[in-house]
Parts: C-alpha cells; sequence; structure tokens
C-alpha cells in the first residue's frame, strides 16, 4: 500500500515538473546557441563582435520571422512552399510601386498586404477545403507569385525608399528595427497560439484534426487561416528586406525557403502537425545566422561552409528527431522479454 | 545687310545639314553589314535582370543599324537549360540565318548549338565560354576578357596603394571562371606586398545584394584594415557598404564595374568617407554588339570587325578623373550602366522606369 502511495506521489510530482520543463526543442536550441556562441568566442570573435552582430542580426530577424510563418503552416501538417514568391513579391511592390517616393510608401505596403492575404486565401481554400496535398497547391502558388513578380518588376532591381530605409535598417537605442520586429511578432504569435482560446483550437487541430472535428471544431477554417497568417508574415519579411538591403532584386525570397522549414524542425516543431515553439524557432534562426557568419568569420573555403551548416541541420534534428529514450525502452524492453524467454 | 546675313545663316545650315545626313547615311551601313538579306536572332540564356535587359535592348540597338537584317527576333531562357535548348532549336528549325547566344548554362547548350551549326545557321555563343572549337561547333566566339578587367583594376590599386596592403576580392557563385580570370588579372600586376584577405580565390557573393551584405559584415568584423574592395558587380555593393559606417570605419578603396546606382552612392558618401575613392571598369553590356556585328558580318557577307575578343575600358576614376570622373545621373535609375553605348534614357525605357 505504501508502495503505491509512494508511486503515486512520484507520478505527481513528475507529472508537476514535467509541466514546468520547457520542451525539449528549447533545451536543444538554447544548448546549441550557447556552445556556438562559446565556439565563436574562441575561434572566431568577430562573428559575436558588436559590429559582426549589427550586420548579420537583421538577416537572422528575417529568417525568425519566415519561420514563424512556415511553423504556422507545418504546424497544420502542411508545408507552404509558396514563401519564396510571396517574399519575392512583397520585395518587388515595396520597392517598384513606391518607385523611390516615401509618399507611396504606405500605399505601396498596404497593397502587398492585400497581395499576401489573397494568396493566403487561395492556399488555404486549395489545401483546407478542397484537400489538395501542400506541397502540389504551394508550388502552384508560387509559380503564380513569381508571375506577379515578373509583372511588376520586369525582374529589375530597384532602390528601395529613404523611409523604408530607416524604418527597416535603423536602429533604436544601438538594436536593429527588424530584431525588434521579429521579437515583438514572436511575442504576438507566442501570445496567441499559447494564451487565446483561438490559439489554442488551432494547436489541438494540428495535433489531431479528427479529434477536433470530431470535438465541433471548425478544421478546415483554422488550416485556411495558418496559410493566411504564414503569407502575412512572408509579406512582412519582404518589406522589411527591401528596406534591409538597399536594392534588393526580384528573386530574393529563393534563399529563405530552405531556412525557414530548418529553424521549424531546429526547434522542435513536429513536421505532421501539433504544438508549435515560436520562441525557440526565433533562437533557432539566431543559430543558422551565427552558424554561417561563423563559417564566413573562420574563412573556410565556401564549400566547407555549406558542408559545415548541413552538418549542424543533421546534428540539430537528430538530437530530438530520433526517438532516443524510447529507443532505449524499447530496447531494455527487448532484453527483458529475452530473459524471461530463456527462462 | 540684314538679309545677306540670313542667307548665309540659311546656308550654313543647309550645308550642315547635308553634312549631317550624309554621314547619318555613313553610320547606316556600316562595314560588317554586308549586302545579303539575312534573319538575326537573340537568345538569352536568363533576361530577368536590369543588366540583361539593357544588353538586350543593346543588341536589338545594334541589328537595326543594318538594313540588310529584315527579321529580328528575341527569346528568353529564363534562368531554365532545357527551355535555352529548345529556344535554340526552335530558332534553328524556323530557318534563323544567323544567331547571337548567350549560353548561361554553359557547355550544356553546345550540343543544341552544333545541331544549328551543322544546319546551316550562323551560331556566335558571347561572353560565358560553352566550350567546343570554332568552325566545328558554332562560326565564332566572341568572349569578354576579364583578366583584362582584373589588370586594370590591379594598376588603379598599385597607385592608389603603392605601398601595398590588403585586398578583398568578392565575386558571384563559387568558382565561376570570371572570378578566376579577374584575379588571374590581378595577380599579374600585383605583387606580395598586396595581400588578398579573402578565402582562396574570392569571397562568394552568388552576386546577390543580401548575400554580398552578410558576408562584407563578416569580413569586416574579422579584418582590421582593409584598403581596397575588388568586385566585379559594383552596384551589389550599395546595400553593404554602410556596413563600415557600423564600425565606425571609412568605406576603403573600391575597385569595380560600372552602375548608376554605385556612382550616386560615391558621390553621396565621398565627403563622410576620407578613404572612399571609385574606380570602375565598364560593366560589359557591349560585348553584345561585337557579337552582333561578328553575326551580322558573316550571315550578310559584311567585312567582320577586328575585334573578336570585348575588352570592357576603363570607365570612372575618382582620383584622376580620367578617362571619366565618376558620373552620377539621380534624375535616372538607379539599375541603368552610363558605361554602355545605348542612350541613357534609352537605358531607362529598356528597364521599365
Amino acid at each position: 500500500m505504501a508502495q503505491y502511495q509512494q508511486t503515486a506521489v512520484q507520478d505527481g510530482l513528475a507529472f508537476y515538473v514535467r509541466s514546468l520543463k520547457p520542451s525539449r526543442g528549447f533545451v536543444t536550441v538554447v544548448i546549441s546557441t550557447l556552445a556556438l556562441i562559446m565556439v565563436c568566442a574562441v575561434f572566431a570573435p568577430s562573428a559575436i563582435s558588436a559590429g559582426g552582430l549589427a550586420g548579420s542580426l537583421p538577416f537572422a530577424a528575417i529568417i525568425a520571422i519566415v519561420g514563424l510563418g512556415q511553423m504556422l503552416v507545418v504546424q497544420q501538417g502542411g508545408f507552404d512552399l509558396s514563401l519564396a514568391g510571396g517574399v519575392s513579391l512583397a520585395v518587388v511592390i515595396t520597392t517598384h510601386m513606391a518607385g523611390g517616393s516615401d509618399a507611396q510608401l504606405f500605399s505601396a505596403i498596404a497593397f502587398a498586404f492585400g497581395c499576401a492575404v489573397v494568396a493566403g486565401v487561395i492556399n488555404g481554400i486549395l489545401v483546407g477545403f478542397l484537400r489538395l496535398n501542400a506541397i502540389v497547391a504551394t508550388i502552384g502558388m508560387n509559380a503564380l507569385l513569381y508571375g506577379a513578380v515578373f509583372a511588376v518588376s520586369g525582374g529589375v532591381p530597384r532602390i528601395t525608399t529613404p523611409l523604408m530605409a530607416q524604418i527597416a535598417g535603423g536602429k533604436t537605442l544601438g538594436i536593429p528595427h527588424s530584431v525588434l520586429f521579429a521579437v515583438a511578432i514572436m511575442l504576438l504569435v507566442s501570445f496567441l497560439l499559447k494564451k487565446t482560446i483561438i490559439g489554442r483550437r488551432f494547436e489541438a487541430i494540428g495535433a489531431n484534426p479528427a479529434a477536433a472535428h470530431a470535438a465541433g471544431l471548425r478544421v478546415q477554417l483554422y488550416q485556411t487561416m495558418a496559410y493566411v497568417l504564414a503569407q502575412l508574415h512572408y509579406c512582412i519579411a519582404g518589406i522589411l528586406i527591401s528596406g534591409i538591403t538597399r536594392e534588393p532584386t526580384a528573386f530574393q525570397g529563393d534563399s529563405l525557403l530552405l531556412p525557414s522549414v530548418a529553424v521549424v524542425v531546429l526547434a522542435g516543431t513536429s513536421l505532421l502537425g501539433g504544438r508549435g515553439f515560436p520562441i525557440s524557432t526565433v533562437i533557432a534562426a539566431l543559430f543558422l545566422n551565427l552558424l554561417s557568419q561563423f563559417a564566413l568569420a573562420v574563412g573556410v573555403p565556401f564549400s566547407a561552409q555549406t558542408i559545415i551548416q548541413a552538418l549542424a541541420l543533421v546534428f540539430g534534428i537528430g538530437v530530438y528527431s530520433l526517438q532516443w529514450k524510447q529507443a532505449a525502452t524499447k530496447r531494455a524492453l527487448k532484453s527483458k522479454t529475452e530473459e524471461t524467454d530463456n527462462v | 545687310m540684314f538679309k545677306a546675313k540670313t542667307m548665309t545663316i540659311a546656308c550654313a545650315a543647309a550645308t550642315l545639314t547635308m553634312a549631317l545626313s550624309a554621314s547619318t547615311v555613313l553610320a547606316e551601313t556600316p562595314s560588317w553589314c554586308g549586302p545579303n538579306q539575312a534573319s538575326l536572332a537573340l537568345l538569352d540564356g536568363f533576361g530577368g535582370n536590369s543588366w540583361r535587359l539593357v544588353t538586350t535592348a543593346s543588341g536589338a540597338e545594334e541589328a537595326a543599324k543594318c538594313p540588310s537584317i529584315t527579321q529580328y527576333e528575341y527569346a528568353d531562357g529564363q534562368g531554365d537549360t532545357q527551355k535555352a535548348i529548345s529556344d535554340i532549336n526552335s530558332m534553328a528549325a524556323r530557318g534563323i540565318n544567323a544567331m547571337v547566344v548567350f549560353g548561361d548554362a554553359g557547355p550544356a547548350v553546345l550540343p543544341a548549338l552544333t545541331n544549328a551549326h551543322r544546319a546551316g545557321t550562323i551560331v556566335v555563343p558571347y561572353r560565358v565560354n560553352v566550350g567546343g572549337t570554332e568552325g566545328e561547333n558554332y562560326a565564332k566566339f566572341i568572349g569578354s576578357s576579364f583578366v583584362e578587367d582584373g589588370v586594370s583594376w590591379g594598376n588603379w590599386i598599385k597607385e592608389v596603394l603603392p605601398e601595398g596592403g590588403n585586398v578583398l576580392f568578392l565575386s558571384g557563385p563559387a568558382g565561376n571562371s570570371q572570378g578566376i580570370d579577374e584575379l588571374a588579372g590581378m595577380k599579374q600586376v600585383l605583387d606580395d606586398k598586396y595581400v588578398f584577405i579573402n578565402p582562396e580565390p574570392f569571397a562568394v557573393t552568388n552576386w546577390d545584394p543580401s548575400l554580398t551584405q552578410q558576408v562584407l559584415s563578416a569580413e569586416i568584423a574579422k579584418n582590421d584594415k582593409i584598403d581596397v574592395i575588388v568586385s566585379d558587380f559594383g552596384p551589389s555593393l550599395v546595400g553593404a557598404l554602410p556596413v563600415f559606417a557600423e564600425f565606425k570605419r571609412s568605406i576603403p578603396a573600391l575597385a569595380t564595374s560600372d552602375g548608376n546606382s554605385l556612382s550616386c552612392f560615391w558621390e553621396q558618401n565621398k565627403d563622410a568617407n576620407p578613404d572612399f575613392k571609385l574606380f570602375t571598369v565598364a560593366t560589359g553590356n557591349d560585348n553584345v554588339r561585337l557579337a552582333v556585328q561578328w553575326a551580322v558580318a558573316l550571315a550578310t557577307g559584311g567585312t567582320p570587325p577586328a575585334d573578336n575578343i570585348f575588352k570592357a575600358p576603363v570607365y570612372e576614376n575618382s582620383v584622376s578623373g580620367t578617362p571619366n570622373p565618376v558620373t552620377c545621373r539621380p534624375d535616372l535609375p538607379g539599375s541603368i550602366y552610363l558605361s554602355a553605348e545605348m542612350a541613357d534614357d534609352a537605358q531607362a525605357k529598356a528597364v521599365g522606369q
């Protein structure tokens, strides 16, 4: 009896501790980032110097923002490959429609947001209501968005407006504005996901759409919402790029697709859908950016830079994608069974 | 008296007009334009940036100088090797007499070029080496002398830094032959006093402004002393150079290729950055003109030009002002190239602004 009581207490305690315990993704990504910072401090101090960070943090912020957008889609078990087109379209709309004039900047930004909502709604309807495969639907949308990119820009880069350069590229108290944007968006997404009814339902639907449907939740609507919100993130990222990079190309989104998926996975969000980890996603973006700065600062050849990044990703994913504990338990169980069989 | 003066002016004006129209007629039929009628196609591997738009418009302008060219076609491979190959095949099938090809995909387009050549089309690839040999796979290859660019940069670096110094060289995608040739050119004139601080052979930027910005900020953080930056795509540095201000350092000397946005950036920032000297070579839009001249000459029976390799001339030098001082045209788009032969306004139109 006493033994049972003790087990119950242990279980209760374990539950309490578990609820306080940060997610495995968070722990992994924070430890990896701290380790990387230490490695940088020893081998490439310039990568974490104030000037070095000032140059690279805006790009980390961009990856963080597109990563948060991608995370919302991945939470619903999808993939959004229209990210590249979405970001590029926002870039060319803010540079071309404004045409270097501050007066037209805000109407251009409003138009960019309008386009993002339209693209997101179409994606959402295709995937949420018509049940198309997310990869296929968003690849198609990406091609459409690139069509729009060419229609707006003809593929020609154009210089951003001075006001946009100030908004996205400026600094307040020594912190680049793009970083402030990323942090604000992260806080907003975290609050909405974790502390509001809509957010809790959103995560529940991602974890098990069938159960959520049985519980009376409007699964298709929430899935559509994920794509719309994701496009809004890409749009913000594109607008910021147009200010950070003085003369951005018309294809600026291309190089962001893979990092966006990478940070979502590194942060521990399951590709099958479910819980999202906004804070971990942002830290993962910092990690990824720091890693490329490290490779640049060490001065290794370009081939090695790519390999280092790939290895870090494999390591990062391997740490918690494999069910180490489960595998160990299984092994233990198996050996026990064998023992019993022998007897 | 008044009448006589008017008459004199009228006569002078008439003579001038006649002289001008005579020279216009002469200019209309250059020696490379022969008497035989022919059709010409310009095939681009990737046509979606301002440099290509200006280049394409330059090619059309050059072809228009020859009245023997009865038909002019253009196709854009859109960065897709398969499409570029099918463009070449379809132009050959349509019986186009001569084609000028920007073979972005390199040797991948060589079989299609060879087929067109064997079918009797005059094939002139230019700028990007597609492999193969002249006469067998195509009629003529019009290269661009990137080694020459490197030599021009090297000579200028020796002028502004006679005591030697640290050189940071940025080029495009890893292993691109343009960057390697330029480095070879610089090494011909720069001795050991000049230290290349980038990873061998150059810092990789993919000619992408945002990657350039990241690479440059990493290099600035790492190296306390950068005396000169060399880049083969000047305008991509415009977004990255303000990074020096983050480190409270002056922008160093810059040897690169020209672009209106870069020249305007220099105008705006030269006072705040005492070390910011600028030297540019022409970015080479006119390479296509030489290729068009060759293709037209071979197709129409004209006299081919003397050159078969395009040497980008030195364009701007902020120190000596020769051959040109740095020229900014704030009234025109940043994405045009004042070094190109094409008129500035026509370029602005070509890039759609």
